[in-house]
């Protein structure tokens, strides 16, 4: 090595940077660091010479001369580019030589961080020659070099929080207005494409029909039965609790009657159903669009609302009414076991006492809500499973987002059928 | 690692219930070579590729992968093997949530320790290398046309600078243009970065011009050989394979391109 020549290996398995070798260099005038005592060497003994790479430079024959050698690898990468980047530069102007002789291994990694030194050298002004490069390495290097020789374009943003956020908020907004109307504008397409079949009753899909009643309905029914018991248990627990301090045990009846049948009966089921159903619309459909099979079902001249939305909606708006019935009659099952088990209410007492209570109107009132929450589900479903585009991804937040909306608007509509009941004295 | 082949398999035995799909299947790939694996629909070509991915269990045999039985691997060897290869897969299979350079990032950064801003500046060149425009790498894939996709797959299996890259139907989707473009890029990475690459393809523009030896899927095994022996072959499907109408435009191109060559000095 020349004399006043800088030194520093790099060592993966150890880590160490040129922290630890430049310790042991001090700088000299003219740039160029001179070479104080040999530690590199003896700490390039104990590793072993299996996985290292390293550089030298200094001044060489009126120009200047750095030398890589070693394992240039993706392993030695770290430890090396920062080594790169402290080693001594050449003087202004001189002519460097980039010795590669000694490369042993080098893969993208290596082969870019030294293009990457030769580059930078050729931009300070030096003239640059890369020597001694294998033939092995040589198409790897030339190939490397080019591509890197692309100027990396920085993509930054100028970040203004609070304008972003203005701008976030206005975007949700208006988002959700026109949502909000293109949802509307679905019904509208639905309601038309529903009144053309019930014109020409023989292009509705009955296979399909009766296959997502199966889907929304049959299958539901364990879970949205056992939920409905345990609303009911829950729900007589409570009352009893508080109606036992005026000795008006047997009025827990009544609670349990108009609650189930007019509300949280038909509640349940919609949220659940929504939450079962509404996402399975979306995934399918969603998938579909991916897989481009709504676009073939468009270019056969068939309606993709025809053929995938009507049947789900139709399936729903049958199966969501039994199913509100079903919860009702286990709700009020579940009530009238704790009210047995814990007020001594006999089912004949409980019947009885829920014939005075409650009229047909309240059990009407509860089911008639039934399939327009289907029809609402369905819908959405069938919206945000249709407006997925590409990805994978955008089925599974197009998912989220008709589960939300689905429940969201089974509550408001909910709230906006309490208010008209009341109008109407029901 | 001398001249043993860096994948090689024996007496492979694939069963789908009853349906044997490959039965005593020997196949060695060497060091350095493009190894084209073409067979008919239902062969078993993504099968094989697959098993020797580690992906599916074969029902017999042994598959060596770079002198590793990958049968026998615990998780931190079977780990250390995969970021040794490279996998395009045949609809590019990138994240769909992540940009092309996150895509390309992302193994560098599970299976390195650089700094993050060097793992940034590697992407970018792999992405230069696998001939992308530079702003390609702040795209989603859903903004990418589909030999952009190939292209940003082939980034992503050749981030670790693996051994073996794995290539399923690369050109399949491309234009004849773009299907030449992108051999062109394999055969210059092959050659410049030292791969060794098997490829199940069916496109016999890429089996004549940058496959070293063709295997061919047959009869539940295979045959392995150079383009002239496959043409020597009587094998029935072998012989439509390569002498029916599109086998013989191939080969007449790739004479034409040889002769054109020649003459050019």
């Amino acid at each position: 090595m020349a004399p006043g020549a800088w030194r520093c290996a790099v060592m993966p398995s150890m880590g160490l940077t040129i922290g630890v070798c430049s310790a042991t260099f001090r700088t000299a005038p003219f740039g160029v660091r001179e070479r104080a005592a040999e530690p590199v060497a003896g700490i390039l003994a104990e590793t072993g010479a299996s996985d290292r790479a390293w550089i030298d430079s200094g001044p060489d024959d009126g120009g200047w001369r750095i030398g890589a050698a070693g394992r240039w690898t993706l392993d030695a990468a770290g430890p090396a580019s920062a080594a790169l980047d402290a080693a001594p530069r050449p003087g202004r102007g001189a002519a460097v030589r980039l010795d590669m002789a000694r490369v042993e291994a080098l893969d993208t990694v290596g082969a870019y961080l030294l293009g990457r030194l030769a580059e930078r050298l050729t931009v300070e002004g030096h003239a640059v020659a890369v020597v001694g490069l294998r033939p092995e390495h040589a198409a790897l290097f030339g190939a490397v070099r080019d591509a890197g020789k692309a100027p990396p374009r920085p993509v930054q943003r100028e970040h203004r929080p609070i304008v972003d956020m203005v701008v976030r908020t206005g975007e949700t907004t208006v988002g959700a207005v026109k949502e909000a109307l293109d949802l509307v504008g679905f019904l509208g397409l639905v309601t038309v494409t529903f009144l053309r079949l019930i014109l020409r009753p023989s292009r509705l899909r009955l296979t399909s029909v009766l296959f997502h009643i199966e889907q929304t309905g049959l299958n539901a029914l364990p879970i949205l039965g056992l939920l409905s018991f345990l609303i009911g248990v829950v729900l007589a627990f409570q009352g009893a609790d508080q109606l036992k301090r005026f000795g008006a045990e047997l009025y827990v009846v009544n609670l349990l009657g108009i609650s189930v049948l007019r509300e949280i009966g038909i509640l349940m089921t919609a949220i659940i159903v929504a939450g079962r159903s509404g996402s399975a619309f979306t995934a399918q459909i969603g998938t579909m669009k991916v897989n481009q099979e709504v676009d073939a079902i468009g270019t056969m001249g068939l309606d993709p609302v025809e053929l995938l939305v009507v049947p789900r909606a139709l399936a729903l708006m049958i199966t969501l009414p039994l199913l509100a019935f079903y919860a009702d009659v286990m709700g009020l099952f579940g009530g009238a076991v704790m009210a047995y088990a814990t007020l001594d209410i006999t089912f004949g007492q409980f019947i009885r006492q829920l014939h005075s209570a409650v009229g047909i109107n309240t059990v009407i009132a509860g089911l008639i809500k039934a399939p327009v929450f289907a029809l609402v589900i369905a819908m959405v479903g069938c919206y945000e499973g249709l407006k997925v585009s590409g990805s994978a991804e955008s089925v599974g937040i197009m998912t989220t987002k008709a589960v939300v909306e689905g429940i969201f608007l089974v509550i408001v509509i909910d709230a906006v059928f309490s208010v008209l009941f009341s109008f109407l004295g029901v | 690692m001398g001249d043993a082949p860096v994948i090689r398999v024996r007496g492979l035995v694939t069963r789908f219930g009853p349906q044997t799909i490959h039965d005593g299947l020997d196949l060695d790939v060497e060091r350095g070579e493009v190894l084209g694996v073409v067979g008919g629909s239902g062969t078993g070509k993504s099968v094989l590729l697959k098993e020797i991915l580690g992906l599916i269990q074969p029902a017999a045999g042994t598959i060596e992968l770079l002198g590793h039985d990958i049968a026998g691997l615990d998780r931190a060897e079977r780990t250390a093997l995969q970021a040794r290869t490279g996998v395009l897969f045949q609809n590019g299979a990138l994240f769909s949530s992540m940009t092309v350079a996150e895509n390309v990032m992302l193994p560098l950064k599970e299976h390195t320790a650089l700094p993050p801003a060097l793992i940034a500046e590697v992407a970018r060149v792999k992405i230069a290398m696998a001939g992308l425009p530079p702003d390609a790498g702040t795209k989603h894939p859903a903004q990418l046309s589909g030999g952009m996709i190939k292209r940003a797959g082939l980034a992503r299996a050749l981030a670790l600078d693996p051994d073996i890259l794995f290539l399923d139907e690369p050109t399949a989707g491309l234009d004849p243009i773009g299907a030449a473009a992108f051999d062109a890029l394999i055969q210059g990475l092959q050659r410049s970065l030292g791969l060794t690459v098997f490829m199940v393809t069916h496109d016999l523009d890429s089996l004549t011009s940058i496959c070293d030896r063709i295997a061919v899927l047959v009869d539940k095994t295979i045959r392995v050989g150079t383009l002239a022996q496959h043409l020597a072959d009587p094998h029935p499907w072998i012989h439509e394979y390569f002498h029916g109408p599109r086998g013989r435009a191939a080969l007449d191109a790739k004479e034409r391109n040889a002769a054109l060559r020649h003459a050019k000095g």
